[in-house]
């Protein structure tokens, strides 16, 4: 047949779609576990890092096993939902601008390492030029941060990008998000560094402040829904007596 | 009259891309993907296999059906083939090595417009035997990976303190006596500049490469 | 305002050839006068303003995962993604040829002052890099992918006229052999990269 011909040309053009479209869809298919695989690894090793635990695309399912053991999901008032906490895509969530506040769903794990409680939150924010996210653990008085890693997309190298730094997330540990008169104060990312002493500010990234600002931003903006919750349970929980002890809170 | 395999003739099918006609500094062609992820030698190193394996697969797929293809859509024919291997190889990088997938992101998808892919399909496997066509192939890879190679191997070591992400064992010392990253080298510029001066070693060595005013 | 923001990021900070070295081919080649480098310019921006919304649009009805529900419910779980760079190159190739064809129709002139480099826009890196910039930073609304590409489009006009003025200037000066040509130009894109830096942090 005359390969210049219409009906060889089509022929042709039909067949050559055909193959790639089969192969294309044969391959992802086959591989579609192993890349669901992957982005389960990444959260537990996110997740993980929060309570300062590194783990690696190997190790990652057996550690977060070792060290989660529970994982909730509440709304925008502070009640608890039904639902997979694990599944739930913040980034996705927080880019939706068709969802009302009130669909929000904001997960939350609790970990268990060397015999204490930990909460770990995940967050997500809006850096200089993109979104920035960031996972922050809490003790078991849900007011004293145990540990926070954070990350970005496109922040700048050397500035904004250094959010993801051991000198950036140190600092974070001990401090609190309630003050002395039981307020919600969050914690500040100061730009010029933080006060000596002061348990509610970390050091902001010369020449990176809006990085920091948005970090500052994603920590209240966050915090503050899930503190709603956390009111509710000291509250109606017994160890009331054994946080009052520890943070003199006075309660009404 | 059929060549040996590896006969002078193939030979400097693969070493001429790799020296007087590398494809990125002679011949002008695929800096693109080339440079935005030079920052690091482990990105530069998946990149170069990425393109070796298109370059190589498209090389030979088109060579076995240079005689099949309709003259009216080849370029098309060229397009999709091209394509299509990218496609595959973009699954299999988020299958088997997310990391890496995650830093190239969409310059894995941008080997399709790599010039020097289509610029070989249409000069040389359109017309030629598949052993040729895959060692032409091969040769321009190589090529073009050598350089993308140096100019990350500069900008990680220069820029990070670090080669394949691991520390260098002497640097210590350096940080010690005050020597610090040089930032600038991570900043996309800098590929350029790199490049740059690359070119200006393989002219120097090479006068007839010199372009003319 | 965001849309502000996004166009004037495309065109200073994340400039397609200062900050991602995209079309860089069609860049050196083009960029020895200023004239043809305006006609290479302009085109780019038409393309990249019109096959990147096309692509957005494709993305959000097809391509993206549970894209298809408008087929009906139980079209949900569809992720054609894999089949995404097939799509888009298509498109673009698609969008080029109808260009093309405009072009030759409408003006003539314009046509052969551009010869080749019309078809060679298909398979310039910048647009196809636009539209896979904009499947990775999933904008929300198609105003936004548009203002992002025109913005890409405006930034790459820059690079490669004022590219062009410095070479057609270079010419009288005593850059060494070795660097001729070639190799100056890409010094000189660095440089013009490192300065355009200096608009980083910039917020309307």
């Amino acid at each position: 047949m005359n390969k210049e011909s219409n009906i060889y040309t089509f022929t042709f053009a039909i067949i050559m779609v055909l193959v790639v479209g089969v192969l294309l869809a044969v391959t992802s298919e086959v591989l579609q576990p192993r890349k669901k695989q992957n982005k389960a690894d990444k959260k537990m090793i996110d997740i993980l890092s929060a309570i300062g635990i590194d783990a690696t695309r190997a190790n990652a399912k057996e550690k977060y096993d070792q060290y989660i053991y529970d994982a909730i999901i509440i709304n925008n008032t502070g009640d608890v939902i039904e639902g997979s906490a694990f599944n739930i895509d913040v980034l996705f969530q927080y880019r939706d601008k068709t969802l009302n506040p009130e669909d929000k769903k904001y997960p939350m794990f609790k970990a268990r390492k060397d015999n204490n409680d930990y909460s770990i939150i995940p967050m997500v924010g809006s850096g200089l030029w993109g979104p920035i996210w960031g996972f922050v653990s809490l003790e078991s008085d849900y007011k004293t941060i145990y540990g926070a890693a954070f990350n970005h997309k496109a922040e700048t190298p050397g500035l904004g990008a250094e959010i993801n730094t051991d000198i950036f997330e140190d600092p974070f540990k001990g401090k609190q998000i309630i003050n002395n008169d039981g307020e919600f104060v969050s914690i500040e990312v100061k730009k010029g560094g933080a006060e000596e002493g002061n348990l509610y500010q970390v050091d902001g990234i010369t020449g990176g402040t809006i990085t920091s600002d948005g970090v500052t931003d994603m920590l209240y903006n966050t915090l503050k829904i899930y503190n709603t919750y956390f009111s509710s349970i000291i509250i109606s929980d017994d160890n009331i007596d054994t946080l009052s002890i520890n943070n003199n809170i006075e309660l009404k | 009259m059929k060549n040996s395999f590896f006969s002078k003739q193939h030979r400097k099918l693969i070493s001429d891309p790799m020296g007087d006609q590398n494809p990125i500094t002679i011949q002008v062609l695929g800096i693109c993907s080339a440079l935005a992820i030079t920052t690091q030698l482990e990105n530069a190193l998946v990149m170069t296999m990425a393109v070796i394996f298109v370059m190589i697969s498209a090389s030979m797929i088109i060579s076995i059906l240079r005689n099949k293809i309709p003259n009216r859509i080849r370029i098309i024919v060229q397009l999709i083939v091209v394509a299509a291997l990218v496609a595959l190889v973009d699954q299999i990088l988020k299958a088997f090595l997310p990391d890496a997938s995650e830093k190239l992101s969409v310059f894995i998808g941008l080997i399709i417009t790599n010039c020097i892919i289509m610029g070989r399909l249409e000069a040389f496997a359109m017309g030629n035997k598949v052993w040729d066509s895959f060692l032409d192939a091969l040769g321009n890879a190589l090529g073009y990976g050598w350089i993308l190679v140096a100019v990350a191997f500069v900008r990680e070591l220069f820029g990070s303190g670090k080669l394949m992400g691991y520390e260098i064992p002497g640097f210590d010392y350096l940080y010690d006596l005050g020597y610090m990253n040089n930032n600038l080298m991570i900043l996309p510029p800098m590929a350029l500049i790199v490049v740059g001066l690359i070119i200006w070693v393989q002219r120097s060595r090479n006068k007839e490469l010199i372009e003319e005013n | 305002m965001d849309l502000i923001n996004i166009f004037i990021k495309g065109i200073f900070i994340e400039n397609m050839i200062f900050a991602y070295f995209l079309g860089m081919c069609s860049y050196l080649a083009v960029s020895k006068t200023v004239t043809t480098a305006n006609g290479l310019g302009l085109a780019v921006i038409f393309v990249l303003g019109i096959t990147v919304p096309v692509n957005y649009i494709l993305e959000n009805q097809v391509l993206k995962a549970g894209a298809l529900q408008w087929l009906g419910e139980n079209f949900i779980d569809v992720d054609l993604n894999v089949l995404s760079l097939i799509m888009f190159i298509a498109v673009v190739s698609a969008m080029v040829q109808l260009v093309e064809m405009i072009i030759e129709r409408f003006s003539p002139g314009l046509y052969s002052s551009l010869g080749i480099f019309l078809p060679l826009i298909a398979v310039n890196c910048s647009i196809l890099g636009g539209a896979l910039f904009m499947q990775e930073r999933q904008y929300s609304t198609i105003i936004e992918a548009t203002s992002f590409a025109l913005g890409s489009g405006v930034g790459w006009y820059l690079a490669i006229v004022a590219i062009a003025a410095i070479r057609e200037k270079i010419r009288y000066s005593n850059v060494p052999a070795p660097l001729r040509g070639l190799g100056i130009t890409y010094i000189i894109t660095g440089l013009m990269g490192i300065a355009f830096m200096c608009f980083m942090g910039i917020k309307i």
